[in-house]
């Protein structure tokens, strides 16, 4: 599904980072840790833009991150058929039944015409994630979703991640590996310098270890 | 009650201040009329002012309405291209730069006496800054949304249509609520160099037959409608708040 060769990360202005390669077969889900400026979010919008380096095998790509780009003044279900509207797409009814299906899904379907604005930073996060799910994409990037929500609603973002995105190839940038357990089994760990791993995610229970790798290399 | 009184505390203390003004260094009614006499001459001559302040209400609302369908149209033609803004935006400012004085007896030569030339005035001191305004609204988009927006594959159109100009819509509001500000210059200036209607006419006709107080009533005639107008556009622009990308 991603091939990456000898990719290096650069962030104007800044040093060069790791120069990686990683290869994800399709359905396969991986965690990305690193500390902050380590360049993951720069290594998903690398993906994101495309790159000589970086070989994919669809163009179906969803991204979430942690702002959740809803448009304020639009209602709930129009957020979630955004991509429908802006690629000048026929919304069917079968359309509007699946966002409408997604909704109930992440529980917000009660408030589908609501605007955006009017919603809380979990349901915009859930609505976010509504419209990634809608897309039906192949490669799901998540780039920190869940940093600005509180513990319960984080726990509840990673539940609904793991119900709703099987089968996806996901990678999922996280400083805090929490986010991942129970739902994705590995992980990787992306340095100044080097990308490290794979890591079992079971092996970062103990914070000792994960602050020992996030460290190395840098 | 308790929303205008505010409001209304400093304009009691100014008045107070001028009537003291008046009356501890006995100004001369020809050279600052005490407010009663003000007031006494607004009510006297409310017909007349009325016919006055209807044409240049006129000249304020449609220049308004005109120099920022200008100032609006011209910040989405060039919005999206930082080519065509660096192409445009020295004559927009050299518009602006140039004094209104100097442009008004020009466009009286070209439009006559009439509306047409104060409306022109109103229009081209209205424009730029809901130009300016709307083009900073266009780079509002916020940079974190730009590749969960490419990722939703979007035709530019599209983008444009359904998400770019409605954040823009705020900051075009912005500008209007600056532009509504000004628009009396634009208006009243023109009627100063030539006209046979409107505040500013009145004003001038009232200074050369020693009328002090019809000028001070013109003019807070002129400063009651300006207010209307500035508070209608201000009430307008609160209904597209809720376009702002920091909502969500």
């Amino acid at each position: 599904m991603l091939t990456i060769s000898n990719l290096s990360l650069t962030y104007p202005g800044y040093p060069p980072l790791a120069t990686l390669s990683l290869g994800l077969k399709s359905g396969e889900q991986i965690a990305l840790l690193g500390r902050s400026g380590t360049g993951k979010s720069t290594l998903l919008t690398a993906i994101v833009q495309g790159s000589p380096d970086i070989r994919l095998q669809t163009t179906r790509i969803a991204y979430l991150s942690q702002q959740p780009a809803l448009l304020p003044w639009a209602s709930v279900i129009d957020n979630v058929l955004l991509g429908f509207t802006l690629r000048g797409e026929n919304i069917a009814a079968e359309d509007v039944q699946r966002a409408k299906q997604l909704l109930k899904a992440v529980d917000l379907h009660m408030l589908s015409e609501r605007q955006a604005c009017q919603l809380s930073g979990g349901q915009q996060a859930r609505v976010a994630l509504a419209r990634v799910l809608v897309e039906d994409a192949d490669l799901v990037l998540l780039d920190e979703p869940f940093a600005s929500l509180d513990r319960s609603t984080r726990i509840q973002m990673a539940q609904l991640c793991q119900q709703l995105l099987p089968g996806k190839t996901v990678i999922l940038v996280t400083h805090d590996p929490r986010d991942a357990h129970h739902w994705l089994d590995r992980a990787m760990v992306l340095t100044t310098t080097t990308l490290k791993g794979p890591f079992r995610l079971s092996d970062f229970e103990s914070d000792d270890l994960l602050i020992q790798v996030l460290e190395d290399g840098q | 009650m308790s929303r205008i009184l505010p409001h209304v505390w400093p304009l009691v203390f100014l008045i107070a201040l001028w009537w003291l003004v008046v009356i501890i260094f006995d100004v001369p009614h020809f050279i600052l009329p005490a407010p009663d006499r003000v007031a006494l001459t607004l009510l006297t001559s409310l017909p007349l002012l009325g016919g006055h302040a209807l044409t240049t209400g006129l000249e304020m609302i449609c220049g308004l309405m005109l120099g920022s369908a200008i100032g609006f149209s011209v910040a989405c033609l060039i919005g999206d291209s930082k080519r065509l803004q660096k192409l445009t935006m020295p004559a927009l400012v050299i518009s602006q730069a140039l004094p209104v004085f100097a442009i008004a007896p020009i466009l009286m030569l070209w439009l006559g006496y009439g509306f047409a030339s104060k409306l022109a005035m109103t229009t081209l001191i209205v424009f730029f800054p809901v130009t300016a305004s709307t083009l900073a609204g266009f780079r509002a988009f916020p940079t974190s949304w730009d590749t969960t927006f490419q990722t939703l594959r979007p035709k530019a159109s599209k983008l444009f249509w359904y998400v770019r100009l409605p954040l823009a819509i705020p900051y075009a509001m912005s500008g209007v609520r600056v532009a509504a500000s000004v628009a009396p210059i634009g208006a009243v200036v023109g009627e100063w160099v030539g006209s046979s209607s409107g505040l500013g006419y009145l004003m001038l006709h009232a200074n050369g037959r020693g009328q002090t107080d019809l000028m001070f009533a013109a003019l807070l005639v002129l400063c009651v409608e300006a207010l209307v107008i500035w508070s209608l556009v201000n009430r307008l622009s609160r209904q597209f708040d809720q376009n702002s990308p920091s909502l969500s």
